[in-house]
This record gives C-alpha cells, structure tokens and sequence, in this order.
C-alpha cells in the first residue's frame, strides 16, 4: 500500500519532452518507408543531438542528391530534423517532403497532446487515491483511537461505579449506624429517669432506716435498765414521736413502691429494646411484622411519640421470613419520617393486610405532605427538604435499601398539605420461592 | 518555474489563466494567439474539451532567446473552470510564475467569481505558492455583456488587494493584451530579482516585452 502510493514519478505540467519521449521508432518508420517506396532515395527523422531518431533507405555516399529538410516542432519550438533525400529531377520529392513533415508533425503533435492528457489524468487518479489512502490512515487511526478511548472509558466507568458503590454502601452502614445511636441515646434519657428518682428514694430510705436503728436501740436499752411499763411507754411514745416514725414509715412504704416502678420501667425499655433488636435472636427468623410494627411504634412512645397519635388497622398477616430487627429499623425510619411531618394535631395510619398473598402495610400520615417534583426523589441518598442539620437524607433511603434486600418493595404516595402514605409490600411465600 | 538549466541556458516559466467556469480563459489564449505574432510564439494547443469546455488545460507558448543565448520559453496555459475539476487545477497551478484570474463581469457571476478566487487563494497554499509574491493580475472579462457590474465598483472592491485590474473583451480582443502584458512584466520583475536575467544573461526588459509581444502585422491589437 505504502510503496503504491509513494512510488509514483511526479509529474509536473509543462515539463520540458524530448522528441524521444514523445515519438518512438515504430510509429514514424512506416511514414519514412513511405516516401522512399515512393521515389525518395532515404528520409530521416533527426532528435534534438541530430542523431537519427528513426530512418528509412540509406543515403549513397556518392553522387548527386537532392535534399529538403524541415524542422519538427514540439510545442511550437523546433526540435527534430526532417530530412528526405531524393534524385535532383524527381519533381515529386518537393510536395512529398511537405505530405511527410506535416504527417510526422501531427503524429508529435497528437502524441504530445496523448501524453499531456495521460499524465494530467493519471496525476489527478494518483493524487485522489492518495487522498484516499491519507484519509482512510486517519480514518483507521482515529477508530483506533475512539475504540481505546470507549475501552478505557468503560474501565472507568466500571472503576467509578465501584467506588461509588462502596461509598454508597458506607453512608448506609453509617446511617444505620447513626439510627441506633439516636436510638441508644432516647432509651438512655428513659432509662436515666427512673435512675434518678430511684436513687433518690433510696438515699432517703437509708435516713429513715438510721431512724429505725435508733429507736430499736432504744427499747433495747430501756428493756435492759428494767423500767417499768408507764415509763416504757412514756419514754418510748416520746421518741417515737421526736423520731417522726409514723410518717416515715408511710413514706418509706411509698418509696420502694415508687422505686419498684422505675425498676419495671427499665426492665420493661430493656425488654423492648432487646425484641426490637433482636439481639437475643437469630439473624433470620418467621416474624409478625404485626409485632414488629408494634414493637417500633412502643419504642417510639417512649421517645417522641405518644400514644394517642397511633391508628392501627391490623389485620392478622402470616408470617414472614425476614431480619426482624433490620424490618423494625425500617419501619423506624419511615415512623420517624411521618413524625417530623406536622407539629400538632398528627394521626399515623398503621394498616397492615393480605392482598392475593402479599404482605401489605400502609403508613400513612396526615403531615405536610411531599412537593410533587420532589416525590421521586425522596429515596436519593441525601434528598432532604428540611434545614440544614435536621435531616441527614438518609432515612428514607435507609428503610428502601432494608425492604428491598429483605425481599419487598416500597412505594409512596403524597397530596402536599394532606398527607403521605407509605406502602409497604412482601410477596407471598410461594412467589418469593418461585 | 517549470525549469532552469544554466549549463544549457534554458529557462521555461509558466503563467496560468485561472478563474471561474465560462469566464473566458480559452478566449483569453485564442485571443492572444490571433493578435501575437508567429515569431514570438508557438502554436495554441487546445487539449480536450467537452461541450466547448476545457476539461484539461490550453496552453500557448512563447519564446525568447537573449543576446547572452539564453533561450526562455514561457508556457501559458488555462485551468478548467468547473468546481469539479479541482485536482486538475491544482496541477496546473503548481510551479507558476504568474497568474492571471479571469473573472465575468456579469451581475450573477460574483458569488463565483469569489467562489473561485478563495478557490485560487486555497490551492496556491497548498501547492507552496505565496500568494504575498506571486504576479497576480485580474482582468474583468465580457464588459460587452449586458447587467454587468460597473468598472467603478469593481475597482473599488477590489482597491484594497492592491491587485492590477483589467477591464476586458476578451472576444472581440479587448484588454487581453493589456492583462497579457501586465502579467508578463511582472513575471519578468519577480524573475528578474531572484535569478539576475538582466544582470547575468544581457535579458533587456523592453525586449523581452517587446518580444514577445509583438502583434501581428495584420492586425493591430484589435481583431477586425
């Protein structure tokens, strides 16, 4: 390819031609036979060096001749020489030599016209097809090019998409991560408080206990000095009273009462803390996420929530395999979801029912609802509409990823000002199975 | 410069017709032919041409031989005119000594007219002609012709190039040898500088001129 393109004569137009070049031997010896089958006695065409360029008959060397010379013209400049020789009195030879110069100048004249033509036209087909062959060169070259850049790009892309998976999959963990610790921290101030007044009481109770002490001690003493019964009960009434025994043992009666329902309390967070982990269970097991969701709502009580705010419409669900502990997290994060959605007045929808053997559950608030050109975006890693600090984004996205990975799906629907619904669907065993 | 070979004392330079199609560049040639006189002169060789239209090139030469035996040959040719023959134009264009862009006057030729001119100015930088240097000459041809622009906006567009200018008809001969004589002369300047024809081979500018164009007894300067 590269020695086709490279290899050609370059041709300049108006590049000077010998008669050589342009006129061969065979083409202009039958022209010559001509004139000497006719009555010349030789006839020779001359180059520019005037060695004959092509020849017929033979010029005797002796005797007496005549000869008629005519220049050929290339381009218009002499550059061959005509020569015909015949006897002195052929009157013939004269128009003869006219016939056969204008008859080899048109044979020059056309060849030349030829080659000017061939080498133009063949110049032009060469440089097209080196056009050709460039273009194609940088054609192939860019394709090379284009196809390691797709190839490297693929490679980053992939590279990318890994990194940001990893990242991803840690602002989870850490989200997750943040969701107990809020967790820890609620169940802290509500184990705290029962603490304290328990610790309070039984600092008293150990004064008043002193005060016991006292007056044992003192009918010990008044038993061993022997005094008589009037003075018994007289010195004994007395300190009874000084020692404010009556409303001490009232009150002492009130405290353990008291500090054995903070105790329940405690016992009763723990207990609730420990079914809504499960750290007690294991990772999988078949749940009422009935339970479940009664477990996050009375977890939620004890932080944020009250009671009065829940409106549950269960309905018995079957059980479902799953990490109930993981499920309860998502609830969670829907809760608290619907939680931050109006300040006063807030009703949470808690549905649960069968559909053609899928689990559904409803969470619906009557909050301030989600703009429409927000919706679809509020399962986005860090989509939040509220101020800075107050959301993390997250939560939401948190509760997908759970649902999604225990097998549901999770969709939501919401009228702004009117409310949001969350819903919550787990295929039936047997189409999870399939 | 086609060639110059100072053992044998040969010089052949080329100067090309160039323009849009039909603006008159054969005519041009066949004018110079009939007004110049044989001596000077070579024959007028029309390649060939389709529908009356040069598809190759035309080329006319000129001789001249200096007292120092300096022979110069001076080979005029035509480009064709059609977009589509581009690589041709490209190859006659290469080496040229000088040019003269032919031009129609007509109203209707002037988007191509320029067409052509950035089509010259193109294929001058690609064949390594600076177009600074080169002997440039345009000649506003068919002034005979009916809605065609006047000779003052024509000057006046193109005064800024500081181009030489030439109103012409080139079929009934008119401003052909004015363009031909302009061209040759600065041809022979620019040679001049660069190779000494006067200073080393005794080439006289007036006779060189004169030389070659030198009109025809018959007919003077006008084609009756």
């Amino acid at each position: 390819m590269m020695n086709e393109a490279t290899s050609h004569i370059d041709y300049l137009i108006g590049e000077e031609k010998r008669l050589a070049d342009i006129i061969r031997r065979v083409e202009v010896e039958p022209l010559l036979m001509s004139i000497v089958r006719a009555g010349a006695v030789s006839s020779v065409l001359f180059n520019e060096e005037s060695l004959p360029l092509a020849e017929a008959g033979s010029e005797p060397d002796f005797g007496q001749w005549r000869r008629i010379e005519y220049s050929i013209k290339v381009e218009g400049e002499p550059k061959g020489l005509l020569r015909i020789t015949g006897k002195p009195d052929d009157m013939s030879l004269a128009p003869m030599a006219i016939l056969m110069r204008d008859a080899v100048q048109l044979v020059v004249t056309n060849n030349l016209k030829r080659m000017m033509t061939t080498e133009l036209h063949t110049s032009i087909v060469q440089e097209s097809y080196e056009q050709l062959a460039a273009a194609n060169r940088s054609l192939v070259e860019s394709e090379k090019r284009y196809r390691d850049l797709a190839l490297s790009l693929e490679q980053k892309v992939e590279q990318r998409t890994a990194e940001l998976q990893n990242a991803y999959a840690r602002l989870l963990q850490q989200e997750k991560l943040a969701a107990v610790g809020s967790l820890a921290a609620g169940m802290a101030h509500e184990i705290n408080n029962p603490i304290g007044f328990i610790k309070s009481n039984l600092s008293t109770f150990r004064v008043y206990l002193e005060r016991f002490a006292e007056m044992l001690d003192f009918y010990r003493l008044l038993t061993s000095k022997g005094a008589n019964p009037d003075q018994f009960k007289l010195m004994s009434e007395n300190r009874w009273r000084s020692l404010k025994l009556d409303m001490v043992l009232g009150d002492a009666s009130e405290l353990l009462t008291q500090s054995l329902q903070g105790v329940e309390r405690i016992a009763q967070i723990v207990a609730d803390l420990k079914c809504f982990s499960h750290v007690d269970e294991k990772d999988h097991s078949d749940a009422d996420l009935n339970v479940e969701l009664e477990r996050t709502m009375s977890v939620l009580v004890s932080q944020n929530a009250t009671e009065g705010m829940f409106v549950r419409e269960l309905q018995p669900l079957p059980l479902y395999a799953c990490n109930p502990g993981l499920i309860s997290q998502a609830f969670l994060g829907i809760f608290q979801n619907a939680l931050q959605s109006r300040s006063e007045g807030l009703l949470i929808r808690v549905a649960s029912r069968v559909e053609e053997g899928d689990i559904i559950i409803d969470i619906a608030d009557n909050g301030c609802g989600i703009a429409p050109q927000n919706i679809s975006r509020v399962f986005e890693p860090f989509f939040t509409t509220r101020e800075v600090g107050l959301g993390t984004g997250m939560g939401l996205t948190v509760a997908r990823e759970t649902i999604i990975a225990a097998g549901g799906s999770i969709g939501i629907e919401s009228r702004e000002n009117e409310g949001t619904t969350v819903t919550i669907r787990f295929p039936s065993r047997t189409e999870r199975n399939r | 410069m086609i060639e110059f070979d100072e053992l044998n004392k040969k010089m052949v330079l080329k100067l090309v017709y160039y323009g849009p199609a039909m603006s008159g560049k054969t005519t041009n040639l066949m004018a110079l032919h009939d007004l110049l006189n044989m001596e000077g002169r070579g024959e007028l060789m029309l390649l060939d041409t389709r529908e009356d239209r040069t598809i190759y090139f035309d080329l006319l030469p000129f001789f001249y031989v200096a007292p120092s035996g300096l022979r110069i040959k001076l080979k005029v040719y035509t480009v064709p005119g059609q977009v589509r023959h581009d690589a041709t134009r490209k190859a006659v264009l290469q080496r040229a000594d000088g040019v003269v862009f032919v031009a129609d006057s007509q109203q209707s030729q002037m988007v191509v007219n320029s067409e052509s001119f950035d089509n010259l100015e193109r294929n001058m930088t690609m064949v390594g002609l600076s177009l600074e240097r080169l002997p440039l000459v345009v000649q506003f041809n068919k002034r005979d012709l009916p809605d065609i622009v006047p000779e003052d906006e024509v000057r006046c567009a193109w005064r800024s190039t500081g181009l030489p200018v030439f109103m012409s008809c080139a079929l009934k001969g008119q401003g052909v040898l004015e363009t031909f004589s302009e061209v040759v002369g600065l041809t022979f300047d620019a040679v001049n500088a660069r190779h000494g024809l006067t200073a080393r081979f005794e080439v006289n500018r007036d006779d060189f001129l004169g030389t070659i164009l030198r009109t025809s007894a018959a007919n003077d300067g006008n084609i009756p």
